[in-house]
């Protein structure tokens, strides 16, 4: 890559203070450090990812109104956690959570259990009960 | 309390703290330079290990071993730490912080608040150097912002003790002594080439170096048949997101090494090392080749985009350029003794 080469496509990192340092050859042949915003195929891998957790967030929104899954289910996904990392976060067994992403068990949990998965997800628990 | 520290953004985080902090103990040393004295260049595609329910692909080594690689050539005495209780962790790290001494770390990205929400998946191997406090807040040098940021006492603790594959478990490292340090020689740069050729060649094992290259491809054949399209696609982009996050990963990496080589050309006085730069970078630019033609099959943009096979191809190109490139190189540092 040279130096006149490396893309500027911003779209993701300009919003914040992050940036790529890439290595390209000057017309010399030297390699020097060129600082980057970005570029086109990473972006859409990220966007492509985020894409289709919003799908998946939309097929899980339908299965919560059926009244199979909880909330939880959903911020869980949308929040690109796992039950086992929730777990990790929140202090809970893996297997609690899984059960609670099920609505007829969530609907079970206590205020102060509501309370800390809402302090692990870094959410309100508002929105924990809510499908935002 | 600030400590004195200059702060430079760089390609890949783990060599731009290293880098940053040896420049703190008068030590300059460029961050491809130390990327080569790390031996940082790797591939490894690891189906045992998952993030997001998806295999991990890896174009560096475990994290810390470039920093391990580099004190150890350069016989300077560091110490690292990780811990179970996480205010033990942020203590020790106080303890260490207030005698005047930057503290490389290792952390999850996901609960970094400067980072963009987009970036913000459960990697857990990301470096950043903690290099002051003001009450509760700590200063934070990230090689990948260009300005130094800060983290209050509970970002910190959270970041240090993510969840998920790979967790940091409050992992620190800093340098205790730098009184018996050697200059960089030939000598050192020599061996740091042949362990980093070895690493690419000699691996016993189908999933690392160059054979990892061709073991990703052959699996990459078979991901449509045995996933379906959209889960094929997803793999794909996550191959793509490690291969380019953050500036770093394949092509970024490769790149890297290229400047590295062309640099220890100069030092050893070793004129060919500038023709393997060169070669280097072409092999750089087919990765973003691969990339680029991976996020048009993806995004399906293209009715004309090519189909995983020819990906694969690619692969297997670059697989063949890569083991060429390392056997010349390794023959050339055995008989450069």
């Amino acid at each position: 890559m040279k130096t006149n080469e490396v893309p500027q496509d911003g779209s993701i990192l300009e919003k914040s203070g992050v940036r790529d340092v890439c290595y390209a050859v000057d017309e010399n042949g030297e390699y020097k450090q060129v600082i980057s915003v970005g570029w086109d195929p990473k972006n859409d891998a990220i966007n492509y990812a985020w894409q289709t957790i919003n799908e998946e967030c939309e097929e899980i929104k339908k299965e919560i109104i059926a009244g199979k899954k909880s909330p939880l289910a959903l911020h869980i996904h949308r929040l690109v956690m796992t039950p086992e990392i929730l777990a990790g976060y929140s202090g809970f067994t893996k297997h609690q959570i899984k059960k609670w992403c099920k609505a007829k068990h969530f609907n079970k949990l206590s205020e102060s259990e509501l309370e800390i998965l809402a302090r692990a997800l870094n959410i309100e628990v508002k929105q924990l009960v809510s499908t935002d | 309390m600030q400590l004195n520290f200059i702060h430079k953004p760089s390609g890949h985080c783990e060599n731009g703290v290293v880098s940053n902090l040896l420049r703190f103990y008068g030590i300059e040393l460029s961050e491809a330079m130390v990327f080569g004295l790390g031996s940082g260049l790797f591939f490894a595609h690891m189906p045992f290990i998952r993030l997001h329910g998806m295999a991990v692909t890896s174009f560096r080594p475990l994290p810390g071993e470039i920093f391990s690689r580099v004190v150890m050539l350069l016989n300077i005495k560091m110490k690292k730490f990780k811990f179970r209780d996480k205010e033990l962790a942020m203590k020790a790290l106080d303890d260490v912080l207030l005698k005047g001494t930057p503290v490389g770390m290792l952390v999850g990205v996901y609960h970094l608040p400067y980072f963009p929400k987009e970036y913000r998946f459960h990697f857990n191997a990301h470096n950043i150097c903690v290099i002051g406090k003001e009450d509760n807040v700590y200063t934070v040098s990230d090689p990948v912002v260009v300005e130094k940021c800060t983290l209050t006492y509970d970002e910190l603790k959270l970041v240090r003790f993510a969840n998920g594959t790979y967790p940091p478990k409050g992992r620190m490292y800093y340098i205790t002594d730098i009184s018996s340090k050697k200059t960089l020689d030939r000598e050192a740069i020599r061996r740091s080439i042949l362990r980093n050729c070895s690493r690419m060649l000699r691996i016993p094992i189908p999933m690392f170096g160059v054979k990892g290259i061709r073991y990703l491809a052959g699996r990459m054949r078979k991901w449509e048949k045995r996933l379906g399209s959209k889960k094929a696609a997803l793999n794909l982009a996550q191959v793509i997101r490690m291969n380019e996050e953050i500036g770093t990963g394949g092509a970024g990496f490769r790149f890297i090494y290229a400047a590295f080589l062309q640099e220890a050309s100069d030092l050893m006085n070793e004129p060919v090392l500038r023709e393997f730069s060169k070669e280097m970078t072409s092999i750089g630019d087919m990765w973003r080749d691969f990339s680029y033609n991976a996020a048009r099959l993806f995004k399906k943009r293209d009715p004309e985009s090519i189909t995983y096979d020819e990906l694969a191809d690619k692969l297997i190109l670059i697989a063949d350029r890569e083991e060429q490139l390392f056997t010349g190189l390794e023959k050339l540092m055995k008989d450069a003794k």
